[in-house]
């Protein structure tokens, strides 16, 4: 399937620009968000929601589309500043006196919903809240969706938002790192945890080629098993048969890298085998770890083939790339699940 | 007791601000006999729900008669004039 627009919020603003960072995490740039939204809608809508419906409307803008046939969306976390005050209220007023707002907001299928009914979108509307996969399964639903109705445009992204409550419970069960780093050091920590990390992406896709067509989605696989590095070669290598690509033919290797030593060791035996010769890059030092972070990832990495330009600030390993004809996106979840994407230029 | 129902206008103004977030209103931007629903703030059942919420917290007084709601809600001295006469009943 085709990518016909994209449209990402987040804490990076672009090549030679330092991601924002606020406290100890990364924390999105929020656009004026009036551009996109009315003030009297504006005020009921939390963070998530805001730059959720934001950056589906920059992808359908760059799709030249007003509505898409189906809207698909992936969350780990949902709402979850309205879930804090939801429950915070329940608990400091005794369950009574609960104000609607912050309930009906508060549910992960809220950011479809938003954005279905701002555009008047009475099409198939799906969320998927699959912890680390959310947004490879919403992946996973539009390429069936397309299989059915070829002739469709599909809005398809993702949306995860950090709160004080969320980061300090994550903080507490090790995954971010104690102690703040400077993003451009957060790859080379060798500690254990990474940097919370927050963002939206969402796609614009539909089956056939046309000349808006910004690159191609060629695979997505998703395994759901502890795998050793040596155990991760097949899988990988299957995946890019099936694809009939070899791994010298990869313009260049995304991994999910995030500075976290429980996770980062896991891609150095492909690295150095058969992927010796590819170029490596990574994003999570640009956005931070959250769950739908590889929507992220798989953004830019579009981007980059769009233009031929891969930023600077990507690269950890070789030689920049002359071109960018095949890019893999391999993001390895705390070792138990492990996301394979492959992107082509069309 | 027009300082009271001044004094009890504004501090309505400020509270329904707070409580429905309109983040561009200030309250010397609502007339209070300005409507709050429909064409004048703009309002809707949502927060509908959200004033009855607020009287309750705020004021202790609960809305006995749904009905009652489209006039107590009308404009803010009208629901400043069901609040006065609420708290006298209660003595």
């Amino acid at each position: 399937m085709y990518i016909q627009g994209i449209g990402i919020i987040s804490p990076w603003s672009g090549q030679g620009s330092e991601p924002l960072i606020k406290e100890d995490h990364f924390a999105i740039i929020d656009p004026d968000y009036s551009q996109w939204i009315d003030l009297q809608q504006i005020r009921r809508m939390s963070r998530v929601i805001k730059m959720g419906v934001a950056a589906a409307h920059m992808s359908l803008s760059e799709a030249n589309i007003e509505a898409p046939d189906a809207i698909i969306t992936g969350t780990a976390y949902g709402c979850m500043a309205d879930t804090g005050i939801f429950l915070q209220k329940m608990v400091t007023q005794k369950e009574e006196m609960l104000a609607p707002t912050a309930f009906i907001q508060s549910t992960h299928n809220t950011l479809g919903g938003q954005i279905a009914l701002k555009l008047n979108c009475h099409g198939y509307n799906n969320t998927f809240v699959h912890g680390n996969t959310s947004f490879e399964s919403a992946l996973l639903d539009t390429q069936f969706y397309l299989a059915e109705n070829p002739h469709s445009k599909v809005l398809t992204g993702s949306a995860d938002e950090i709160t004080t409550i969320s980061h300090n419970i994550l903080t507490r069960l090790r995954r971010y790192k104690k102690n703040s780093v400077n993003p451009s050091e957060l790859l080379n920590t060798a500690t254990i945890g990474s940097m919370g990390g927050e963002g939206t992406a969402f796609f614009v896709f539909q089956a056939l080629k046309d000349n808006r067509s910004i690159a191609k989605l060629s695979g997505m696989e998703m395994i759901f098993r502890k795998l050793t590095p040596e155990e991760s070669l097949n899988p990988i290598l299957e995946f890019l048969k099936k694809n009939d690509i070899l791994p010298a033919e990869l313009s260049l290797l995304i991994t999910g890298k995030n500075g976290d030593i429980r996770d980062d060791y896991q891609y150095d035996l492909a690295e150095n085998s058969i992927f010796q010769n590819v170029p490596k890059a990574a994003f999570k030092h640009l956005c931070g770890e959250y769950p739908t972070s590889i929507a992220f990832g798989m953004g830019i990495a579009s981007r980059a083939i769009q233009t031929g330009k891969l930023p600077s600030e990507m690269l950890y390993s070789g030689q920049p790339p002359k071109a960018l004809n095949n890019i893999l996106i391999w993001n390895a979840h705390t070792n138990m699940r492990h996301s394979l994407i492959l992107l082509q230029k069309c | 007791m027009n300082n009271n129902m001044d004094n009890l206008m504004a501090e309505l103004k400020a509270q329904i601000i707070e409580q429905l977030n309109l983040q561009e209103v200030q309250p010397g931007d609502i007339d209070n006999d300005q409507p709050l629903f429909r064409e004048g703030l703009g309002l809707d059942s949502i927060d509908a729900l959200e004033l009855i919420v607020l009287l309750q917290q705020h004021y202790n007084i609960k809305l006995s008669n749904p009905a009652d709601g489209p006039e107590v809600f009308y404009s803010v001295r009208s629901l400043a004039e069901f609040i006065t006469a609420e708290r006298e009943k209660a003595g």
